[in-house]
């Protein structure tokens, strides 16, 4: 890649992210043009994945080189979700939509099982029977552990009234809960953070010399329009007052 | 026609939902070959079905360009952005990087894809803040206790919540990283664990009515 090319990427990088930046000031041209790029940009990444690593080795190669005819069945099907663009004949998208819907519900059941529901349940019960080897605190977290499963159980469990010792118990697990989702929201906050250095990063990469300091000019112009903007707007505002008091 | 239009769909559904179900639990190399087709023949049927989201998102642009509706001339950017993306790709054969570094489709992706993706992503953060502050006005004690737990782990990631941890609750001779892990290892995981478990037996049992014919409703009306 030439460094023409490495400079011209770092503008128009520089350029999308400022563009998207900007919708923080105030919705504008420049945000929405930058959208819907990311709109267009995002579905033609995905097509060339699914182009170069499914259909190219999976049912072009199998079809043409391999003469493995087995193939057109799933292509049969997936072509056949593609009539529900015609309302008369819609319904043979059915048998593509079905063969995704048994297979799914097939593999959801012992992946459920196993993994958010034997695992989940042998977690908690594990860590009991080992307590001899155990410190203390070691004991009371899995303890903890139980408890607060046992808690959250209870709180979803709508099969008896939630009153009395059912509901102190209930309302425990309640505040397991708030622990979780407070400790998820805090991650999600940091993860979404973590990406804002990262723009912030590359911003001021290409604010260097070697980039002609794309990421100030792109800022500047962007400065400059909205301030062309508000004015041009305010005049605008006025005159359309003045008609109306005409 | 009512064989064609809903017996045999529902019959698909049966038979591939069973046949995936019980091929799971059979430790043999049939068993094994199927489950290997099976997923092969569902990435194919996945990949039809985002050229269908795909062909509906370009008719629905299409359509706002034809009609000239308000902000028409945005929608030829979804055709451009894609267009950036897809034409690098074919000139490459799908591939970012070659003897002499970054294709063209992976220049695209460094500096197109990529940076409105993150961006995107990152713009969120200051939502989040905001959105947070809403939350965060604590009513009761619940509130209180997701609050101190986000607030625990949002101070104990940053350098400055480190240093203010250590002057304050120093003295307790417990780091923010140890009440951090202990957070995330104990009490979340025990509210994590009762939600998992609560969605484990929703998805399977939505999976038995799915199978079994009693939910059908993604089959669309007749």
């Amino acid at each position: 890649m030439s460094e023409t090319w490495m400079i011209a990427g770092a503008w128009i990088a520089a350029g999308l992210t400022i563009f998207l930046f900007s919708f923080l000031y105030k919705d504008n041209p420049f945000f929405k043009i930058a959208e819907h790029l990311y709109l267009g940009a995002g579905m033609g990444w995905w097509f060339q994945v699914y182009v170069y690593n499914i259909l190219g080795p999976k049912v072009w190669t199998p079809l043409v080189v391999n003469h493995d005819w087995m193939v057109l069945i799933p292509a049969v099907l997936g072509i056949s979700l593609v009539t529900q663009f015609i309302p008369k004949i819609s319904w043979i998208s059915r048998y593509g939509f079905t063969f995704l819907m048994g297979y799914g519900s097939g593999l959801a059941i012992p992946a459920s099982l196993s993994t958010d529901f034997i695992n989940q349940i042998g977690g908690t019960i594990k860590p009991l029977s080992m307590m001899a080897s155990m410190t203390p605190f070691a004991i009371f977290n899995s303890l903890l552990i139980a408890f607060g499963v046992v808690c959250v159980l209870f709180y979803f469990f709508f099969s008896v009234e939630h009153k009395g010792h059912v509901k102190t118990v209930s309302n425990i697990g309640i505040y397991f809960l708030m622990i979780y989702f407070g400790a998820a929201f805090g991650n999600t906050v940091m993860a979404r953070f973590s990406l804002l250095y990262g723009r912030f990063d590359d911003l001021y990469t290409f604010s260097d010399k070697h980039y002609f300091y794309a990421s100030q000019l792109i800022m500047l112009a962007m400065v400059v329009y909205f301030l062309v903007h508000n004015f041009m707007g305010k005049d605008k505002k006025e005159v359309t007052e003045d008609e109306a008091a005409g | 026609m009512k064989l064609i239009k809903k017996q045999i769909p529902l019959a698909i559904v049966f038979v591939f939902g069973v046949l995936t179900l019980i091929s799971y639990y059979i430790p043999h190399k049939k068993s094994v070959d199927f489950m290997e087709m099976m997923n092969k023949w569902e990435n194919i049927v996945a990949a039809f079905a985002f050229f269908l989201g795909l062909i509906s998102l370009f008719y629905s642009h299409y359509s706002k360009i034809a009609r000239k509706v308000d902000g028409w001339g945005y929608s030829l950017f979804v055709y451009i952005g894609f267009l950036a993306m897809v034409v690098p790709a074919i000139y490459c054969h799908g591939k970012q990087m070659d003897a002499a570094g970054k294709t063209a489709l992976g220049w695209s992706f460094s500096f197109i894809y990529n940076p409105l993706s993150a961006t995107m992503f990152a713009i969120l953060a200051f939502y989040i803040v905001s959105t947070a502050y809403r939350s965060f006005r604590i009513k009761s004690l619940q509130a209180f206790v997701l609050f101190v737990a986000a607030f625990i782990l949002i101070l104990g990631k940053v350098p400055l919540g480190q240093i203010i941890w250590t002057s304050v609750l120093g003295w307790t001779g417990a780091g923010v990283d140890q009440v951090i892990d202990w957070i995330m290892s104990y009490p979340a995981v025990a509210g994590k664990r009762g939600i998992m478990i609560g969605i484990a037996i929703g998805a399977v049992v939505t999976s038995f009515k799915i199978i079994f014919g009693i939910e059908r409703q993604y089959m669309g009306k007749d």
